[in-house]
C-alpha cells in the first residue's frame, strides 16, 4: 500500500510518467479529469454555501495536510483567501533529497480549482511567485452580477 | 459581518489526509482509461524504483526484516489490521482490510479496478534487485483484504 502520506510524491511521479507518454498537455489532461471527477466535493460545497463553501473545503483539507497556513473569509464581500506559508506538499518534495518534483508540480492547484470555481461564478487567483519556497497565495472572489443596460 | 480568519501551523495538526488515497485512485483510473493496464504497472514501478529506492537498498542490505518494520508502521499509521508471520528468508502479511480500500468505501470515491497494483507491482518492484521477491496469494477487492508471501529467491 502506498500510505497517504506519500501519496505526493506518487502524485508528482504520476505527472512525470504523463509527460514521458505525452508532453505537458497530457499532464494538464489528467489535472482537467481529476478536477472533473475528484473535487465534486468542492463543487458541492460552494453550490450550497457560496463562497463559505472554499473555506469548509480547504478547513478540512488544509488541517489533515498539517499546512501551515492563514485563510480568510469575509462573506459579505464575497471573498477568501489563502496564504500558504508553507505547503506541505510542496515542502515534502523540496526536502526529498534522491527525488525530483515534477517540474511545474504547482500548477495542479491552478487548473484544479479554477476549472471548479469559475464556472460557479468566482474569479480564482493563483500567486505562484515564491512556490521554490513552499509559498503561495490563491484568492476567490465573488464574480458581480452582469449589468443590463 | 466580520472578516473571519484561521491560522495554523504545520505543528497544530498531524499529516493524516486519507483522502489523498481518493485522489491516487482516480490518477490509476485516468492512467488505465487512456494508456491501459501495463501503463498502470509501469507508472507503479517507476515510483517505487525511484521514491522506495533507499528502501529497496536497505533490504538488500540489512533483509526482509526491514520490509516488516516498515509495513508494520506503515499499516499501523493508518489504523489497518494486518498479521505478519516473519523469519529471516520468508515473510506473510495478511491484510484483513486495505485502510486505503476502506476509507474510499466510507467517503464515497470510486475505488479503481487496479488499486491492488499499488500493493502487488509495488512490492515486486521494491524487491527488484534484492535477494528477494514476492508472490500475491489473494485479494478482495471490495475490502482490499489480501494476503502476500515475501520470500528468498532460490537463484
Amino acid at each position: 500500500m502506498i500510505p497517504c502520506t506519500e501519496f505526493i510524491p506518487a502524485y508528482s511521479a504520476l505527472f512525470d510518467f504523463l509527460e514521458s507518454k505525452g508532453g505537458p498537455g497530457a499532464v494538464h489532461d489528467f489535472w482537467n479529469y481529476l478536477s472533473d471527477n475528484f473535487l465534486q466535493n468542492l463543487h458541492d460545497l460552494v453550490v450550497a454555501h457560496g463562497i463559505r463553501g472554499c473555506w469548509m473545503y480547504w478547513n478540512h483539507t488544509l488541517n489533515e495536510e498539517a499546512a501551515d497556513f492563514t485563510m480568510e473569509l469575509d462573506e459579505e464581500a464575497g471573498l477568501f483567501s489563502l496564504t500558504m506559508h508553507r505547503c506541505p506538499s510542496k515542502g515534502m518534495l523540496l526536502a526529498l533529497d534522491h527525488v525530483t518534483a515534477y517540474h511545474d508540480y504547482c500548477s495542479h492547484c491552478d487548473t484544479l480549482y479554477r476549472r471548479v470555481l469559475e464556472p460557479l461564478g468566482y474569479e480564482y487567483t493563483y500567486d505562484m511567485s515564491q512556490i521554490d519556497q513552499a509559498r503561495c497565495r490563491l484568492v476567490v472572489r465573488r464574480r458581480p452580477p452582469a449589468r443590463t443596460p | 459581518m466580520a472578516v473571519e480568519t484561521m491560522t495554523r501551523r504545520a505543528s497544530d495538526n498531524a499529516y493524516l489526509h486519507r483522502d489523498f488515497h481518493g485522489a491516487l485512485s482516480t490518477g490509476l483510473a485516468y492512467l488505465e482509461s487512456r494508456h491501459g493496464p501495463e501503463a498502470v504497472r509501469a507508472y507503479v514501478t517507476h515510483f517505487a524504483r525511484t521514491y522506495y529506492a533507499p528502501l529497496t537498498h536497505a533490504i538488500r542490505d540489512k533483509g526482509l526484516g526491514v520490509l516488516r518494520d516498515r509495513l508494520e508502521t506503515v499499516y499501523a499509521q493508518e489504523g489497518g489490521r494486518i498479521r505478519i508471520s516473519f523469519t529471516e528468508d520468508e515473510m506473510l502479511l495478511e491484510v484483513e482490510e486495505c485502510p486505503a480500500v476502506m476509507h474510499m468505501r466510507r467517503a464515497g470515491y470510486a475505488v479503481a479496478p487496479l488499486f491492488f497494483e499499488t500493493s502487488r507491482t509495488l512490492y515486486e518492484a521494491i524487491l527488484d534487485g534484492t535477494p528477494y521477491a514476492s508472490e500475491w496469494l489473494r485479494h478482495e477487492p471490495e475490502t482490499g483484504r489480501c494476503a502476500v508471501r515475501f520470500f528468498r529467491r532460490t537463484s
